[in-house]
């Protein structure tokens, strides 16, 4: 449904994105991963329609977005960071103003903006101003905008930024209803949306793509470590040092309270064995150690902050 | 087109409903009331001394330039929002991602602008309408200053689009378009630069005030409507160029 190939865009001289290239099938609910800055929303603009690539060529249903923007176009719901309503107008009035902006046919525009309103629970507030709609009600207005011609393609850059938990959980499970019925690429930097939406992960870091897999798939690859959360209470100064230095051991990194480290290991209980080992027998008062197979967390933590990401 | 009448009847709408619009409505009003009634009434004492003048050339045409004076600063003001307020609002990634193209956009807000302009310059015209009430006289060349005026505001439509076209500041929207549009009336001053007749038949025929006083006289000259419906195509295809460019930025 989606091809991107070799996509670069540079602002200025500063390359935003690194000649990616990924495909969305149709249907799939793909996340799309990355920490503030690694050029989510520069890939998301460019698939849109919203700005142009530097190179590289984007096809989304057969159509290229820079020869045929308008059949594009017509085939993409988008949802920007900030959603794009006018606040002097009413919920129900801006609706109708999206439908015929994208050309939803005369006679079928009223249905279509009703569904946009029920499927996103807005009918309680439809009348009302969206100036004075709260932040999580100017969310959904914003997905319903991007529902409400009924687009093949969803693209939805952080659609539950800034909410609070509750809403949060409204806008996934909306989300999750959406699913079958249109093909989504979904941008945050929020691990448990994507556990909760997505069939499949891009991971993107400085503009480059540094894993793309289902997410049993990248959790399978990352099974052959551990991570373990290690706890003493008189911690000597030479212990990180000591710890990094245990055969089996890949990583240490102290955590804000002294005394407090996380480790990743390899899959050997020999290892846990040595570090129990080391930590008692230097009397530093072992209060936790506890021993887990990675999560998306860690992957994604080990993806942005390692050097070497890109060769996974 | 559609996608051109859905903008422009949805942002004529959300003009003419702002207290903007009706404060600038208001200060017209105010401003033309007062400016009449004193033309009228120096119009009358001169005819009781049995003054020869014409009604259009007295009263009308003094009040056309207050009306004109006036718009020049408050079309920009109106227009301001077009485009830089979509732009600060983050509503211009709607547009720019709608299926519609980059015209579609433009001639929508250049129309809801000048749909909401002639409001304004309607306004102005109940003054000498009410005037033919009490007295006779002739429509005609008030009619043609009236659609030269409207021509005119066409291009100040256009000029202050382009403006708010340029930045996401409404403030600095508005100072360019003043600009702009004083830059275009002070063309004419240009005349005088230099000696060589081409430049100044030139500096003539690119001056809205040479183009305009035809207009005035009752007497429509093909090339001023060309000349004037031209400026403003040509500032709102900037605007276009404009718009369209931020795809490559």
């Amino acid at each position: 449904m989606i091809e991107v190939q070799s996509l670069s865009k540079n602002y200025g001289d500063r390359p935003a994105v690194k000649n990616i290239s990924f495909k969305v099938n149709k249907g799939e609910v793909v996340g799309f991963l990355g920490p503030n800055g690694a050029g989510k929303t520069t890939t998301m603009k460019i698939i849109t329609g919203f700005m142009a690539p530097s190179q590289g060529e984007v096809r989304v249903a057969g159509f290229d977005v820079f020869e045929n923007p308008l059949e594009v176009k017509s085939r993409i719901g988008y949802l920007p960071e900030t959603p794009p309503v006018y606040g002097d107008m009413s919920v129900e009035d801006y609706l109708f103003f999206v439908a015929r902006l994208r050309k939803v046919p005369g006679p079928q525009v009223a249905t279509y903006v009703r569904d946009a309103i029920d499927k996103t629970n807005l009918g309680d507030v439809r009348k009302r101003m969206i100036q004075n709609l709260s932040k999580g009600f100017r969310q959904r207005v914003g997905l319903a905008q991007a529902l409400v011609s009924k687009p093949e393609v969803l693209i939805l850059d952080e659609p539950t930024v800034g909410l609070d938990p509750r809403q949060m959980a409204e806008i996934r499970q909306l989300i999750r209803q959406l699913r079958g019925h249109h093909t989504i690429v979904l941008s945050t930097h929020i691990l448990p949306e994507v556990e909760a939406s997505c069939q499949r992960v891009i991971i993107i870091n400085q503009g480059q793509i540094v894993a793309e897999d289902s997410i049993e798939g990248l959790l399978r690859a990352q099974s052959a470590s551990r991570r373990v959360d290690l706890r003493v209470k008189r911690p000597t100064a030479q212990l990180e040092a000591e710890l990094k230095g245990l055969n089996g051991v890949l990583r240490v990194a102290a955590e804000a309270n002294p005394g407090q480290y996380q480790l990743e290991i390899d899959n050997r209980d020999e290892t846990v064995e040595q570090i129990a080992h080391r930590v008692v027998g230097g009397n530093m008062g072992l209060l936790q150690l506890h021993v887990q197979a990675m999560g998306l967390e860690d992957l994604f933590i080990h993806l942005v902050t390692s050097e070497h990401g890109g060769a996974q | 087109m559609r996608g051109t009448l859905t903008i422009a009847w949805k942002d004529f709408k959300s003009l003419v409903n702002s207290p903007l619009f009706f404060f600038l409505a208001g200060a017209c009003c105010a401003i033309w009331s007062l400016n009449f009634l004193n033309l009228l009434g120096d119009f009358a004492q001169r005819q009781m001394f049995g003054a020869e003048s014409s009604i259009h050339f007295t009263v009308f045409l003094s009040h056309l330039s207050t009306v004109n004076i006036i718009l020049l600063f408050a079309i920009p003001a109106l227009t301001m929002k077009l485009l830089a307020e979509e732009k600060k609002m983050r509503t211009y990634d709607l547009l720019l991602t709608a299926p519609i193209t980059a015209t579609d956009i433009v001639m929508g807000k250049f129309l809801a602008g000048y749909g909401a302009a002639l409001l304004l310059l309607t306004i102005s015209f109940l003054y000498p309408l009410a005037t033919s009430l009490v007295s006779d006289f002739h429509f005609g060349p008030l009619l043609t200053s009236y659609f030269g005026l409207s021509l005119l505001l066409a291009i100040y439509v256009s000029v202050g689009l382009f403006s708010s076209s340029l930045t996401q500041s409404v403030m600095f929207s508005v100072i360019l378009g003043v600009i702009f549009i004083l830059g275009l009336w002070f063309m004419s001053q240009g005349i005088n630069v230099s000696d060589n007749p081409t430049v100044q038949t030139l500096m003539q025929h690119i001056s809205l005030g040479e183009q305009f006083s035809g207009f005035i006289r009752g007497s429509l000259r093909v090339s001023s409507v060309v000349f004037f419906v031209s400026t403003a195509v040509l500032f709102v295809f900037l605007t276009q160029r404009v718009v369209e460019s931020s795809r490559w930025r």
